[in-house]
């Protein structure tokens, strides 16, 4: 794998979504927040400060989920639907760094947003006065990472499906996994055995984008950062679990007719 | 000329209108001021816990981040129909005369314990990176810090009627001097979005008995409770339910606070042809007309609890 290809290509899907005006909307998406905020202060925000921490975290990561669903959802099927993948073919790039650089792009795009989003958010509860904790730091650290599998899972639900499907799919993944997880552990104590094996597969291969999201901590006081190998476990996790689905993604590509 | 009218139109239009006209007449029965038991945002059914925040209401979906905060952040849920069979048990409080709030005796934590659960590592991850800890009695945060939120979500839905009974605890917490006159002023607030309300009206009469020790006040607000209530006890949800229960309690009490023994027993007699096992009426009514005398205390008077008066 070559990295000026890589880093190439990166660049490519980054252009691509300033051009198609992405990152309009993320601006469009800050201002509502800010306009939301506002809307608090009529309330007074006085013993509000954890409800507004709170919906700040929540507000970043469903917009962020959101685009980085979106963008990583369309770009295979748009670049096949465009006949742009030909050029690509084309030049000296495998498909699996067609792939990887292509995932790498559309990570890039979500961190951006991210970004933007966050300097948003920070700017309406400095309005406020409201303070945050170091645990945002860590916050932010395990997002972008959760965003990254997010990105993998899409790609690969995009080679899979329609790209409509794909965005729906995934975002039902994202938003449904937490609740299958927890209604597993509700009722694992009174499963059968089977049951309770089908239910120890079903955790490992879901998408536990949940896990990264250190959000409820940030948002209420006096909750610390998450150990230091807790952070690792889930560098760990986030790149096993994102190569995996490039893995299965490249698989799926190879094989593709164009 | 009759053709270029254009009838059916017209007698759409004029029908839509009559359609609006009378369309109020439905507000009754479609919004009942009585909670709706399918809105309880503490349902037992795993079902009902798993999609809890996804109620369509936003102010239940308020109300629910404001057990958290109560809980500073930490999730909690109401044991499960299975596991109340099975015979477990919730977490419990320390502080139980917070009851008016919420109870925690059947509730634990969202996120389970390390004994119980099969995820392995990525359970302590889950534990490592949320709010949880071991609730196993516990304390909660002051409900003054979500006194906002309950502004906001009765502002959003004046409809709620937990919004405003929950939030009137809220704001007697820790008995600060003059707080009942807020928290009457605040009840009556939710009563005029909604008069028929039992529950506000029976919070309203007992702020009144707990706080001022005003019987012969409060006894039209127990009153109104029960005529609102009392017709449509099959319709009510449990809040109701237990709302009009206690109506008929604390008047019957408040009857003999003020020597109305007649009352009294009209009281109890009514309340217990709805609620035929209550044993507090029963014995309300079998008190000898002598203990109605204001103030005066007997070895099996049945009394008014000082601290713990929220559940009598």
């Amino acid at each position: 794998m070559r990295f000026f290809v890589l880093k190439a290509l990166t660049r490519g899907v980054v252009i691509d979504s300033v051009r198609r005006k992405d990152l309009w909307v993320v601006a469009i998406l800050g201002l509502l927040i800010l306009l939301s905020a506002s809307l608090l202060g009529f309330f007074g925000l006085d013993g509000l400060q954890s409800f507004v921490k709170d919906l700040a975290t929540s507000v970043l990561g469903i917009f962020t989920t959101i685009i980085a669903v979106l963008v990583s959802g369309r770009m295979m099927p748009d670049e096949i639907k465009n006949r742009t993948l030909y050029p690509l073919l084309a030049r000296p790039i495998s498909r699996w760094e067609l792939l990887v650089g292509k995932w790498l792009g559309a990570v890039a795009v979500t961190w951006i947003s991210f970004g933007l989003l966050l300097v948003t958010t920070s700017l309406a509860l400095a309005l406020f006065r409201v303070p945050f904790e170091p645990v945002m730091l860590q916050y932010i650290l395990l997002k972008m990472i959760g965003l990254a599998m997010l990105c993998s899972v899409t790609l690969l639900m995009s080679l899979l499906m329609t790209p409509a499907g794909a965005c729906v799919m995934s975002l039902i993944l994202a938003a449904g996994t937490g609740m299958i997880v927890r209604a597993m552990t509700m009722a694992f104590e009174f499963a059968s055995p089977p049951v309770q094996f089908l239910f120890k597969v079903l955790n490992g291969l879901l998408p536990q984008y949940g896990l990264f999201d250190v959000g409820d901590r940030a948002a209420n006081s006096g909750w610390g950062p998450a150990p230091l190998w807790v952070v690792g476990a889930l560098l760990g996790y986030a790149a096993v679990y994102s190569l995996a689905m490039l893995v299965l993604s490249w698989a799926r590509f190879r094989r593709q007719a164009i | 000329m009759a053709k270029s009218i254009p009838w059916i139109p017209l007698l759409a239009l004029i029908g839509a209108a009559l359609a609006g006209m009378g369309a109020h007449r439905l507000q009754e029965p479609l919004r009942p001021a009585t909670e709706v038991a399918g809105l309880n945002a503490h349902e037992t059914h795993a079902g009902a816990t798993l999609l809890g925040q996804f109620r369509t209401n936003i102010s239940a979906w308020l109300w629910l981040r404001t057990d958290r905060y109560l809980h500073n952040g930490v999730e909690m849920r109401p044991l499960t129909d299975q596991e109340l069979a099975a015979g477990q048990m919730g977490v419990g409080t320390s502080d139980n005369h917070e009851k008016d709030l919420h109870d925690d005796s059947a509730m634990r934590t969202v996120v389970p314990s390390q004994s119980e659960d099969f995820r392995g590592w990525m359970g302590d991850v889950e534990r490592a990176t949320s709010t949880y800890k071991d609730m196993t009695n516990h304390g909660h945060n002051s409900p003054k810090t979500a006194l906002p939120l309950f502004r906001l979500m009765t502002w959003l839905d004046p409809h709620f009627i937990r919004g405003w009974t929950t939030g009137s605890a809220a704001i007697g917490w820790g008995r600060v001097p003059g707080s009942e006159v807020k928290m009457m002023a605040y009840l009556k607030e939710g009563l005029e979005k909604n008069p028929q309300s039992v529950a506000i009206h029976m919070e309203l009469g007992s702020v009144k008995v707990r706080r001022q020790r005003d019987f012969r006040g409060a006894i039209p607000d127990f009153a109104a409770a029960i005529r609102y209530g009392g017709p449509n006890l099959e319709k009510l949800g449990p809040d109701d339910q237990e709302a009009l229960q206690d109506a008929f309690r604390w008047k019957t009490l408040c009857h003999r606070e003020i020597g109305d023994y007649e009352g009294k027993v009209a009281s109890a007699k009514a309340g217990l042809q709805l609620f035929p096992e209550d044993s507090l009426l029963m014995r309300l009514l079998h008190e000898s007309p002598l203990k109605t005398v204001p103030g005066q205390k007997t070895p099996d008077r049945v009394e008014i609890p000082e601290e713990e008066e929220e559940h009598h």
